[in-house]
């Protein structure tokens, strides 16, 4: 039992900090969360460059080749930023969806330009009935020649603004299948509308007769003589689960530094002639801080760990999703009882967090989801 | 990272070694009763003689030191003793042992090297049974305002004084306890730590009426005491850490009871509400299956899995030697509190079969009624819930002006 970090990984987490740090700073941050550009212009193509988008990726695909945990580690100090995507669209789901649901000759073509950030992904998967499940797709592929045209609207797309693909659930003609398309993002027919207010980095994606290639569609999990789109669902689904613990280390990332920002603040800010951490009332918010981000970090990075040591992982993570999801909303919240006034402007930087907190919080399966999940994983 | 122990063929060997051991040495008829209350005299030797055996071959405190007569294993070796006698509902030592737990460590740490002698080899090779005594009617949470008094006569001291919500039922061998050596002297200057032997004259020990003991699960005490020091003379060679130095002792002695140690187990109370929700019908249909229940079952669940990380984590920081702030008072904080929203929702769950033990009409053999009377009352022993929140903030670094230390460990 050793539940430190690597030496080689205390020294990413280090380089990583480093480099968020140093480009994006608030500053960045604040004009990147009020343009909603965070692609490809700088600093993404800085991020790119340091080779860690290829992370998770096998080296004979062009990455890194590195474990879980250690993507964990990466995602959860770009969390602190909060940095925003597509970081976690491409590197993560993307790169998973692709090795998931990819032929070999797929694998070969796209994952080196993924791990490099040349292309970044977002995956089109809901919409007006919003849910994970399968049964909600209703976009439609309809054969068209030797290809197939995408009609349908997706909603609440995570990243899409930033991506240069996309990788479409849809629905075959005949209903029996849930495949994956990938459809460039400036292909004719597709449209994409950021969705304004309190939502972050959402889109709405209009795919209006959009024509693909058979080679476009993610058929390694077809058998012969089967529709390509056969097994996209399956493969799309467990890209998403392992995933969702890296999605989770990100929001431990913002858990933390919404607590380092609180602890500061209560240390610093002096009310009544006496620093306010020093009122219990407030270190009530702290604690409850404490224990929502440290509840965070260890079902996450147990269930990294079950990832790599290829354990049944399915319980894991599920009770990550859940308990991270809750934790990042919440620590936002105790963050804010502790700044009052301060937290709610924006050039304080706290709010960044609470927008983030908030989309995150249902993002690939809010928390009632992942509980129902996890009832049937303990058997229930 | 690695959230289990990593096996070396020499340690699966050691499995197979402790799972026979185990399997020809526990008695039957050890079981742990629903209340811990109902412990028998004959099941409380029966446990301590298998405390005795297990000190023999160094399983009792399998990472204390060696040459004190601990086990002296890797925390990978004691992990697998204490999963494998979990296995049992027992924990280690399979009896209550607190003054054993705390005073122990405590000893090792600020005892001398005669004490260290003297002393730990009785504790780690399960000789004998030590009770903690801290609490008094006007020192619960503060401590430090301790009043039982020790006066220096000769070769001895003279103990006076009460304690209160003591030890266990069948009595001790040793009492582990601080007194005040200076009642004129400055707070937190003026407190000395004795091992006091059982037996001397003046000592009377009273059962308390409790709603529950709260004791700790597999090793709970049962009964609590009241304890009266008479004129009770104990040799000055038990004064444990030198006079009036008691409160750099106590930091030792409150780093472990306040949850640093962590612990390796699972959560019976959630075994068993989710092996009852399985196996017992409502309506023709498993409880589990209906959605109320299964909400409840996923609150408990994850309450469970989250008390569990925090246990683990501080086991292995203990054992590893990683630097702790705060960690022991979160997760004695967490595990009160998470304890009595899971008591709550077993009380959703099963409405009132949870509050009765009767055979017929209560559910889970007197474990469940047993554990809703623990819940209310684990929230005070070993400092209360807003005691863990204060020590929490000091060691963040927001309670006072300097951050605040945690306790030396051995």
């Amino acid at each position: 039992m050793d539940l430190s970090l690597t030496e080689e990984q205390e020294m990413l987490k280090a380089a990583v900090r480093r480099f968020v740090d140093t480009e994006y700073p608030k500053e960045t941050l604040l004009e990147l969360q009020a343009t909603g550009q965070n692609a490809p212009s700088e600093p993404w193509s800085k991020l790119a460059a340091t080779g860690w988008l290829g992370i998770i990726i096998p080296t004979e695909y062009g990455g890194e080749g590195g474990s879980f945990t250690d993507a964990g580690v990466l995602f959860e100090e770009l969390g602190r930023g909060p940095v925003p995507g597509p970081h976690i669209s491409t590197a993560a789901l993307g790169a998973l969806a692709i090795l998931e649901a990819g032929t070999e000759e797929q694998k070969r073509g796209l994952l080196p330009d993924v791990a490099a950030g040349r292309r970044t992904i977002a995956l089109a998967i809901t919409e007006a009935d919003y849910q994970w499940d399968e049964s909600d797709v209703q976009a439609i592929a309809a054969t068209d020649g030797d290809g197939y045209r995408i009609s349908g609207t997706k909603v609440y797309v995570y990243d899409a603004a930033a991506a240069t693909d996309l990788i479409c659930a849809v629905r075959t003609e005949n209903r029996q299948h849930v495949g994956l398309a990938l459809v460039p993002a400036d292909a004719p027919g597709v449209s994409i509308r950021r969705l304004e207010g309190f939502a972050w980095n959402l889109a709405e994606v209009r795919l209006d007769g959009v024509q693909i290639g058979q080679s476009s569609v993610l058929s390694g999990r077809a058998m012969p003589g089967e529709s390509p789109f056969a097994g996209g669902w399956l493969a799309v689904e467990r890209a998403v689960a392992n995933a969702i613990p890296l999605l989770c280390a990100y929001q431990v990332g913002g858990s933390q530094q919404v607590y380092e920002m609180s602890v500061e603040y209560s240390r610093t800010r002096i009310q009544f002639g006496t620093p306010i951490g020093r009122f219990q009332r407030v270190q009530d918010h702290i604690i409850n801080l404490v224990n929502e981000l440290d509840s965070a970090r260890w079902t996450t990075y147990e269930a990294l760990w079950k990832l790599d040591t290829e354990r049944d992982a399915a319980d894991s993570i599920h009770l990550a999703k859940t308990v991270s999801s809750v934790a990042y909303y919440n620590a936002c919240n105790h963050a804010h009882e502790v700044h009052a006034g301060v937290g709610s402007t924006t050039e304080y930087g706290l709010t960044l967090h609470t927008t983030a907190s908030r989309t995150l919080y249902q993002f690939l399966g809010d928390p009632r989801f992942h509980r129902r999940r996890l009832a049937d994983a303990l058997g229930l | 990272m690695d959230f289990e122990p990593r096996y070396t063929a020499e340690q699966e060997a050691f499995r197979t070694e402790v799972q026979e051991w185990l399997r020809d040495n526990i008695p039957t008829g050890i079981e742990h009763p629903a209340d811990s209350s109902d412990l028998t005299y004959e099941q409380y030797q029966l446990r301590r003689d298998l405390g005795r055996r297990l000190g023999e071959k160094g399983w009792l405190w399998p990472t204390a030191p060696e040459e004190y007569g601990g086990g002296g294993l890797t925390v990978d070796h004691s992990v697998v003793l204490e999963e494998e006698i979990d296995g049992y509902n027992l924990s280690l030592p399979p009896y209550y042992d607190s003054g054993g737990r705390l005073g122990g460590n405590s000893i090792l740490v600020w005892g001398s090297e005669e004490q260290k002698q003297e002393f730990l080899p009785k504790i780690f090779k399960g000789q004998i049974r030590t009770w903690q005594l801290l609490t008094e009617p006007e020192a619960g949470s503060d401590l430090a305002n301790a009043k039982a008094s020790a006066r220096r006569d000769g070769d001895d001291y003279v103990i006076n004084g009460q304690k209160v919500y003591v030890g266990s039922a069948h009595g001790s061998d040793y009492m582990w306890t601080i007194t005040c050596t200076d009642p004129e002297g400055d707070r937190h200057h003026n407190l000395s730590w004795f091992m006091v032997p059982s037996d001397l004259p003046g000592i009377s020990v009273f059962p308390m009426d409790l709603l529950s003991s709260a004791g700790e699960s597999g090793a709970g005490s049962g009964v609590k005491n009241i304890v009266y020091f008479d004129n009770v003379r104990v040799p000055a060679k038990n004064l444990i850490g030198g006079e009036n130095e008691g409160w750099k002792v106590a930091t030792t002695h409150l780093e472990l009871e306040h949850g640093t140690g962590g612990k390796i187990g699972r959560n019976w109370i959630v075994d068993r509400i989710f092996d009852y929700c399985k196996s017992n019908n409502r309506r023709g249909e498993p409880l589990s299956k209906d959605s109320d229940i299964r909400e409840s079952l996923i609150d408990i669940y994850i309450d469970a899995e989250i008390g569990r990380l925090f246990q683990l984590r501080n086991y292995w920081m203990r054992h590893s030697g990683a630097q702790v702030t705060y960690e022991g008072p979160q997760a004695s904080y967490f595990r009160k509190q998470s304890g009595l929203r899971i008591a709550t929702g077993i009380l959703d769950i099963l409405g009132p079969a949870a509050l009765t033990k009767d055979a017929q009409w209560g559910a889970g053999e007197g474990h469940i009624e047993a554990h809703q009377r623990a819940a209310i009352i684990a929230l005070h022993p070993g400092g209360t819930t807003d005691i863990q929140k204060v020590i929490m903030s000091r060691r963040i670094g927001i309670g006072r002006q300097q951050r605040e230390r945690a306790g030396a460990l051995a």
